[in-house]
């Protein structure tokens, strides 16, 4: 018999390294003769799509479109170090120092305007799809191509800046544990329906609703791919994956064996981003990455215990110890 | 308003991955290259007690046949520098790199490897961290991390547990693990490295972090800095599993052994054993309720198998403890979390990094309680969640954003509620 069940799940994450170590990142920034720009950051994009969110900061801040952004990652002979692509951090902690560095290039930029356009302050000075000017007074802009190219054509002004930025952490106690290890959380809910065969243990994933805390959105279409990823890895995760292990040696070092969900094993994702901003990040944005796929394996295990009113406490839950679950249920053992 | 961000603008990588233009250090190549193999260990605890290379080296064809005696500092690690780039004397785990060998062709460079006799004594191996744990099992780090197999231990220590006994009116208790996984990323290891025309060691390789593989090829060969350039082309995925060094190191050093372009490429197998796996943990929990819900004492005890080398496992079971009540507050508890080495291949860095395995252990005992207690599950986590002003386990103030309610909200009209079952 199939019967269905949901089940759900509330996870946190303190993102970035964490207990104290300095977690730093460096970006530098140079506008163009044309008015676009190059960024440089040790930050490599593993898929994820942090290059793209450093061109959109760079573009936000310029009043540009990221394509005119070049976006350098991750060759140590000309970019700086910006920490590992790893702990969730590349958009909130390098993103930081992309905006940081940008901000000082475009402070020179705005100054220069300022006195051109005989404003009495360089925050007057606004960007806005390839213009620049006095804000409220489009009789005093021109297009950001023009200035740049006057500035440093005829005036030998440059546009360069170099930054950093370092995240907020502090060593817990080892003798007990306090202290402020993380900053910031990130948080998510899922919720999974399953449908489980009571005669061969097996489970489909049929649905799983996601929503995550990621504080701002930078790129609405990579949040999804990231949840996207996180649940189809936690699927695996609840579900298939196993390195098999006899003395020490991998009985199954190969995907025929080593088994990761498939297009056929990824259920349908409804994804929702919930957007708490967070004040010391890139416009309020915190990270993602390794958030997205915490929730799904419990979301997956309690709702085959609403399905079949068994508790599978070793991951992963196999056809095998589904069925044994079932038998011991039947014999009248505890199902929880 | 902003409007670049927020908005859907496409990946800067697009156009090349769609047309198969992207470069991943498997499609670069150089006139002259080598090919590099790595023999690996196939005992998971021995001494090496007698390594013959001459026969590999004799075969036609092969540039180089490099052991220890050949890594100027052989040694490299994230935390603690305690793998060997080469094994000298002992071995610790099935798939501890032995030899490395470079000839003009894959194949000769696998023949080759094959040639060299190895007489190994075979040590008592520990697979079981329980075990593992104990006073008096063999130390596995003596050198580096002293007698005890325990690598790292945390309480993280709240309140007053015998007053949060007392007051709960329900307690669940159970036994909760996690299995190893691997980060199955779709493309293997590989590496191209060469001394170029200033006499640079460049490495073009996928890893998450080009100046710390910088760092460690530096330290491993014994050269500046500034005479090493790490050149990140596509990455295939990562997850963690390319955050230790893996074939930078080997191929850098035949490289400069050589002076002739090198190519490294893992099989799928070879990739199982030339990176991290995700700790496998077991979890024992006891949580405590009042009758109306709100919790009020948890003990947890969580052990990890850290394999055999240190990589990230401290910062891991760390990170484990800290995130073990879930993002709840929980007046009084006591967790105990443990690194320790074993003989299995060595665990480190994989998304979640440590707070993935308490997931199952948390939000099982949640629906446990919200069982005995008779109400429902959203119920029972929106009595306890973190909001804007709440408190950790380790005493953290939680003062920014905090959107977990609205996470919640969300995602609770999907779940079926009693009755709602056919």
């Amino acid at each position: 018999m199939k019967k269905r069940g949901t089940g759900l799940s509330c996870t946190w994450y303190g993102t970035g390294y964490g207990n104290g170590f300095p977690d730093v990142s460096s970006a530098f920034v140079e506008i163009h003769d044309d008015g676009t720009a190059t960024v440089l950051t040790g930050a490599v994009d593993v898929g994820q799509g942090s290059s793209t969110v450093f061109a959109q900061i760079m573009a936000e801040e310029l009043g540009l479109n990221p394509e005119d952004i070049l976006v350098c990652s991750g060759d140590t002979d000309v970019t700086p170090d910006s920490g590992t692509t790893a702990a969730t951090r590349q958009t909130y902690n390098t993103g930081n120092a992309v905006l940081k560095a940008v901000r000082q290039a475009k402070l020179r930029l705005q100054e220069f305007a300022a006195r051109k356009f005989s404003c009495p302050s360089p925050e007057g000075i606004e960007f806005k799809e390839g213009m620049i000017g006095v804000r409220g007074d489009p009789s005093r802009s021109m297009p950001l191509s023009e200035l740049v190219w006057e500035a440093r054509l005829l005036h030998g002004e440059r546009f360069i800046s170099a930054a950093s930025f370092t995240a907020q952490t502090t060593p817990v106690s080892l003798e007990n544990g306090q202290g402020a290890p993380y900053w910031p959380y990130a948080f998510g809910c899922q919720a999974a329906e399953v449908e489980v065969d009571t005669e061969t243990g097996t489970v489909r994933v049929l649905k799983i609703v996601a929503a995550h805390d990621l504080g701002r959105a930078v790129n609405l279409t990579q949040a999804e791919g990231q949840i996207a990823g996180g649940v189809a890895q936690g699927v695996g995760y609840a579900l298939l994956e196993e390195v098999e292990l006899t003395e020490g040696r991998i009985k199954n070092p190969a995907f025929a064996k080593y088994l990761i969900p498939t297009a056929l094993d990824v259920p349908e994702i409804e994804s929702m981003i919930v957007e708490e901003p967070e004040d010391t990040g890139p416009y309020g944005a915190k990270g993602l990455g390794e958030p997205a796929m915490l929730p799904t394996v419990a979301a997956i295990i309690n709702a085959i215990d609403a399905a079949v009113g068994v508790r599978i406490t070793a991951l992963p839950a196999t056809p095998e110890k589904i069925l044994a679950a079932l038998a011991e249920k039947e014999r009248g053992g505890s199902g929880d | 308003m902003t409007s670049v961000i927020g908005s859907r603008a496409v990946r800067e990588d697009a156009w090349g991955k769609v047309f198969g233009q992207a470069k991943y250090p498997a499609d670069v190549n150089l006139p002259g290259q080598i090919y590099g193999v790595v023999l690996r260990s196939p005992h998971p605890h021995a001494r090496i007690r007698r390594l013959d290379v001459r026969k590999a080296r004799e075969l036609t064809g092969v540039a180089a046949v490099l052991t220890a005696s050949d890594v100027p500092h052989n040694s490299h690690g994230v935390l603690f520098r305690d793998q060997p780039v080469l094994v000298s004397e002992r071995i610790r785990m099935v798939g501890d790199p032995l030899v490395a060998v470079a000839a003009e062709s894959p194949e000769t460079a696998r023949e080759a490897a094959r040639l060299v006799e190895i007489e190994y004594e075979l040590l008592p191996a520990l697979f079981n961290p329980e075990e593992a744990m104990r006073p008096g099992a063999p130390a596995l780090h003596p050198e580096v991390h002293g007698e005890s197999n325990v690598l790292y231990h945390l309480p993280v220590v709240k309140g007053d547990l015998a007053k949060g006994w007392a007051s709960a009116d329900v307690v669940v208790e159970q036994d909760y693990s996690t299995q190893m996984v691997d980060h199955a990323f779709l493309q293997p290891e590989a590496v191209l490295a060469q001394v170029d025309e200033r006499g640079h060691l460049v490495v073009q390789a996928a890893t998450q972090y080009p100046h710390y593989d910088r760092g460690e090829i530096a330290h491993a060969l014994g050269i500046k800095v500034s005479r090493v350039q790490v050149k990140t082309l596509s990455v295939g995925g990562s997850f963690g599993g390319r955050e230790d060094i893996s074939l930078q190191l080997v191929a850098a050093l035949l490289a400069y052994r050589t002076l002739r372009p090198v190519k490294m490429e893992n099989s799928r197998e070879e990739s199982f054993y030339s990176h991290c796996k995700r700790h496998p943990m077991t979890m024992h929990y006891k949580t405590g309720a009042t009758r109306e819900g709100k919790l009020v004492a948890m003990e947890a005890r969580i052990v990890g198998d850290a394999g055999a080398y240190a990589s990230w496992s401290p910062n891991i079971l760390r990170k484990a403890a800290i995130h073990a009540t879930g993002p709840y507050e929980i007046p009084n508890l006591r967790v105990d979390s443990y690194a320790v080495f074993t003989n299995n291949p060595w665990t480190g860095a994989m998304r979640g990094f440590g707070a993935a395995q308490p997931v199952l252990a948390y939000e099982s005992q949640m629906e446990l309680l919200a069982k005995k207690l008779k109400i429902s599950p959203v119920e029972i986590r929106l009595r306890n969640m973190f909001r804007t002003g709440s408190t950790t386990a380790t005493g953290q103030a939680l003062t920014g954003s905090v959107g977990l309610e609205e996470c919640l909200q969300k995602v609770a009209p999907f779940l079926w509620k009693e009755g709602d079952r056919e």
